[in-house]
Parts: C-alpha cells; structure tokens; sequence
C-alpha cells in the first residue's frame, strides 16, 4: 500500500546532494549526537545537515551501523548510553547516605504544601482547562475477523484521522476525516495481521484546524 | 612514525581482537554506506584510518576510556579518511574535466522537501531513521523515551509518505 521504510530509506538516501565537504561538523560531533551527549536543537542542526549533504548522510549510516556493533560487542553497554546532556547526573558517593533524609522532606514538603489551609482572604485561582487526551477504549486483544478500534472523544473535535501500522512502522491503513470515534479494520488488514499484532493512533481535528495526537496503542489480533 | 608498542598509555595498547574487530565493522559499513568508486577503497580507506589511530599520541588515553572509546575514535577517524579520500576524488575529477569551484545548487528533490516540510520532532526522529538508526537509538540520541521515539518516527513516517502522495503534512 505504501513504500517500507526501507524504500524510503534507499529514496531519501539517493536524493541526498553531494556537497564539497568544506562546512561539514566534525565527525565528533555526530558520535556525541548519537550518544545523548547534545541538546535536541543541537542534534537537530546536525541531523539536518545530514539530509542536505551526500558526504555526512554517509557518516550517519555508518555510525549506526558502528554504534550498533559497539554496544553488541561491549561489556559494558552502559558505555554507549547518555552520559550527559538528558542523562541523569551521577550523584556523588557523599550523597548517597543523605538521599533517604533528603526523599522524606521532599515528601513531607509535598504533603504541607497539599494540606495546608489556604490562607484567609487570598484570591480564587482558575485553573487553565486541560488539554484534551484521546485515550484507546477498545480491547488491546480482539478477534481478527470483526476488529474494531474506538477512542475517547474530544469534544472539540470536527473529525480523527487515524493511522495503522506494522510493528515495522508500515502503514496499512488510513481512515481520514471520520465523524465517529470508532474504526472498523478492514478484512484486508485484519487478515494480513492476524495473529499478530497493529500500532494505531488517532489526530483529532479540532473546529478551528488544530490536531490532537494520540499516544501509540497497540491491538493484537488473535 | 614507527612507535614502540605497549610501552604507554595510548591507543597502541588497545586489544588486538578489538582493532580487529572495528576493522571489520569499518570496513563493512564502509562498503554499504558509501559510493562504488569510495567503497571499492574501503580496506585501504580503513587500515590507513586505523595506522592514523594507532599513531595517536599516548596522552589520548584511549586505553583507559575503554572499548567504546575505542570505537568512538575509530569512528571519527575513519571519517575524517573518507572526507579526505573524498575531497581528492571530487578535485582530480573536476581537474580531469576543467571545472572549478564547488558543485554548483543541486535540484531539489521531492522527498528532501517532504522531510523539510516535517515538524522539527518528527523531522529529526525521521531523519534519523532513514539514516538507518533504530527507534530505541533515535531515543538515545534525542533523549527521549522509546515510546516518544517510536511515536514521532511513525507519525513522520505517515506524514513524509502523505506528502509523498501529493497532500499536506
């Protein structure tokens, strides 16, 4: 129905215009985006200037490809996760004895700050809405034969626009512009998943063109 | 340039079976990733990387930083071969055919627009698996979690393949 991500990969890859090579990053800095060590506006640059210059979409390719043969080699493949930037930092070994002290204030705070009496004459607060959430409401496990996907409403929404997938990320089927919150699979799709299972998700469109994504569900299919 | 092995604290200490063993990666992935006319130079490409690794002076401390270092600067210097390896190729061809100067704009394709035109999450989640990184590596590398990674992916992927078919991401 449509190109794998593999066909895409070998499309994307294929368009890639060479460049001279002269305002390329250097190497290091593509392995330190891969590890987790920059910030996502950094990696982003990165990974753009990789799309638009034949030479570093080569160095990416390859640095999946080593990257996944050093953590398949490595002992310790702790190595190969985040060290800095989104990873946690480590705590000192001082802290250590300190960390159960410090979680009781947090929570003893916490609790306070719950509980407490809202002090004489201070201003209501209205609270913002909260933003609307699709949630999956049919069964995660269904019969191939008369599947059927539902999700929570969201009461602004004119239409939902939802996406099937394989596990391997290839779409399968999608049903766009539906009024009602259900979807009944096609026996196509059903028949080609039976016995495994499906990633779905749903984009509410709200009235004034704004789209609520989903989480990723899952529904297999026995 | 001949130095005396497994008397410091360099590279020239890393285990044998490891620079083996990058070697073959390198040169694996060299051959897939790379064009036919660099990838047919691909174990030259990667011996000379690694001699130029194994020159590396002692303070580099690869061999206590361990294996994923190791690996780490294997990579950037294979690398940094190929640019190099590159760069002469591109100058002895546009010499051999009297050109100047850098190559000129290239046309656009429509999958490189369709990308472009992603949101930033899902552009870069994308990108980077067209790159050939899984969705757990994607979250590695953009700190996310799995599930994040796994849902930009796939909402880009459905949105490159929209646009693709001729309508708006």
């Amino acid at each position: 129905m449509t190109e794998s991500p593999d066909e895409l990969a070998r499309r994307f890859r294929a368009a890639i215009p060479d460049t001279d090579g002269e305002s390329c990053p250097p190497a290091q800095d593509f392995w330190a985006a891969a590890a987790g060590e920059l910030p996502f506006e950094r990696v982003s640059v990165l990974v753009d200037h990789g799309a638009g210059c034949a030479p570093c979409a080569q160095a990416w390719s390859i640095l999946a490809d080593v990257r996944r043969a050093a953590a398949e080699g490595s002992e310790h493949p702790a190595l190969l996760q985040p060290r800095s930037g989104h990873a946690p930092p480590r705590r000192a070994r001082w802290a250590r004895p300190l960390l159960p002290l410090a979680l009781s204030g947090a929570l003893a705070t916490g609790v306070w700050l719950m509980l407490r009496p809202a002090p004489p004459g201070a201003p209501p607060v209205e609270r913002g809405t909260t933003a609307p959430v699709v949630r999956a409401q049919s069964p995660t496990v269904q019969p191939a034969g008369e599947a059927v996907l539902r999700w929570s409403e969201v009461p602004a929404a004119s239409s939902y626009n939802v996406t099937v997938l394989t596990p391997d990320l290839v779409v399968v089927h999608q049903a766009l512009g539906l009024s009602a919150s259900e979807l009944r699979l096609p026996a196509a799709v059903t028949q080609r998943a039976a016995g495994s299972g499906l990633l779905w998700n749903v984009d509410a469109v709200l009235e004034d063109g704004r789209t609520v994504a989903s989480p990723t569900f899952e529904v297999q299919l026995k | 340039m001949a130095r005396t092995r497994g008397g410091g604290n360099g590279p020239q200490d890393a285990d044998p079976e490891s620079i083996a063993r990058i070697r073959q990666v390198l040169i694996r992935a060299v051959e897939r990733h790379c064009p036919p006319t660099l990838a047919a130079h691909r174990e030259d490409l990667v011996q000379i990387a690694l001699v130029r690794l194994l020159e590396r002076p002692a303070d580099e401390e690869i061999a206590s930083r361990g294996a994923s270092y190791l690996w780490r600067v294997a990579y950037t210097v294979v690398i940094d071969e190929i640019r190099r390896s590159s760069r002469q190729q591109r100058q002895a061809e546009q010499l051999a055919r009297g050109e100047g100067g850098t190559p000129g704009p290239e046309a656009r394709s429509e999958i490189l627009d369709c990308i472009a035109a992603l949101q930033d999450r899902r552009r870069t989640a994308v990108t980077l698996h067209l790159q050939g990184f899984r969705v757990g590596e994607v979250a590695a590398a953009l700190g996310w979690t799995a599930k994040q990674a796994e849902n930009l992916v796939y909402r880009g992927l459905a949105d490159l393949r929209i646009c693709l078919e001729g309508g708006d991401t």
